[in-house]
């Protein structure tokens, strides 16, 4: 069989677009069970944060600890291989530093209200999350987006409900962003 | 100049075994979501399946998940081979017409 050049660049360019598919099938894939994990995660802390305000700060902590061992076992799980969604010594670097980060100024320095880190730690990680989609695919800008502007409606517009909406849309948007995902 | 291989040449196996290949060794795709990726129908699909199956560069389990039948592709050993060759083929004309 012989072929020439603008067909074999034509082939190559078929190749490519699989594999470009199928490496974003693969990221979705596991993005979208983390997503199904945070999801209910999240809306349990808030709902804690509304009916017991006095331990919202150790039911984010236990929270943030189960979401993380979680996402480490659906990493290993997914028994991925290489690409930028392994959970390997540069994720973990990439945890503290997110976390540091968002300790640091909210608590540390700018003493955030209950209120504003409530705001504040969706809006930061949805950013991180939409920042990703730009090279990751176009659901994760989607999602980002979406609950970024949920919750700052939130924020400005619910008063005492805060909390409760907050779980709806952070918790609820979170799990159906990870089904959306998984259909994708 | 290594020949082109016949049997993956054809768009809609190329495709496949592009797919397959992009997973790590040991890792299949099901039907459906095959299917979904090479942008292929039911029939045609099955047909360039069982080609690619039959010549050894696939292998095809059927499993139950739940209640539902499950087919699952594999790219073999000898498949991945055969499609690194014809990507090196393809990139050598390529090469060779610049050159």
């Amino acid at each position: 069989m012989t072929i020439d050049r603008r067909e074999a660049a034509v082939a190559l360019a078929d190749i490519d677009n699989v594999v470009r598919r199928v490496r974003q099938s693969r990221v979705y894939r596991i993005a979208s069970l983390m997503l199904m994990l945070w999801g209910p995660l999240t809306a349990i802390g808030y709902v804690v944060s509304w009916a017991w305000p006095r331990y919202a700060g150790y039911g984010w902590i236990a929270i943030d600890l189960i979401g993380v061992a979680g996402s480490y076992a659906i990493s290993v799980r997914s028994r991925t291989g290489d690409g930028p969604h392994r959970f390997d010594g540069r994720m973990f670097a990439a945890l503290v530093l997110f976390f540091g980060f968002g300790l640091l100024w909210s608590v540390g320095i700018a003493h955030f209200t209950p209120r504003q880190l409530g705001a504040f730690w969706p809006i930061y990680f949805m950013l991180v999350y939409t920042i990703a989609g730009l090279w990751l695919g176009i659901a994760f800008v989607a999602i980002g987006l979406g609950i970024t502007a949920l919750t700052l409606v939130g924020y400005f517009f619910t008063g005492p409900w805060f909390e409760l909406w907050m779980a709806v849309v952070n918790g609820g948007g979170l799990l159906l962003g990870g089904f959306w995902m998984r259909r994708n | 100049m290594a020949e082109l291989d016949d049997i993956i040449h054809q768009p809609l196996r190329l495709r496949i075994m592009a797919a397959l290949t992009a997973l790590p060794d040991g890792q299949g795709l099901d039907f459906t979501r095959l299917k979904k990726l090479t942008g292929a129908t039911d029939g045609n699909l099955g047909a360039h399946i069982e080609t690619l199956a039959k010549t050894g560069y696939v292998a095809v389990t059927k499993a139950f998940v739940g209640k539902k039948p499950q087919t699952t592709v594999t790219a073999t050993a000898a498949g991945r081979g055969a499609f690194a060759r014809h990507v090196a083929t393809l990139r050598e004309i390529i090469a060779g017409s610049e050159g």
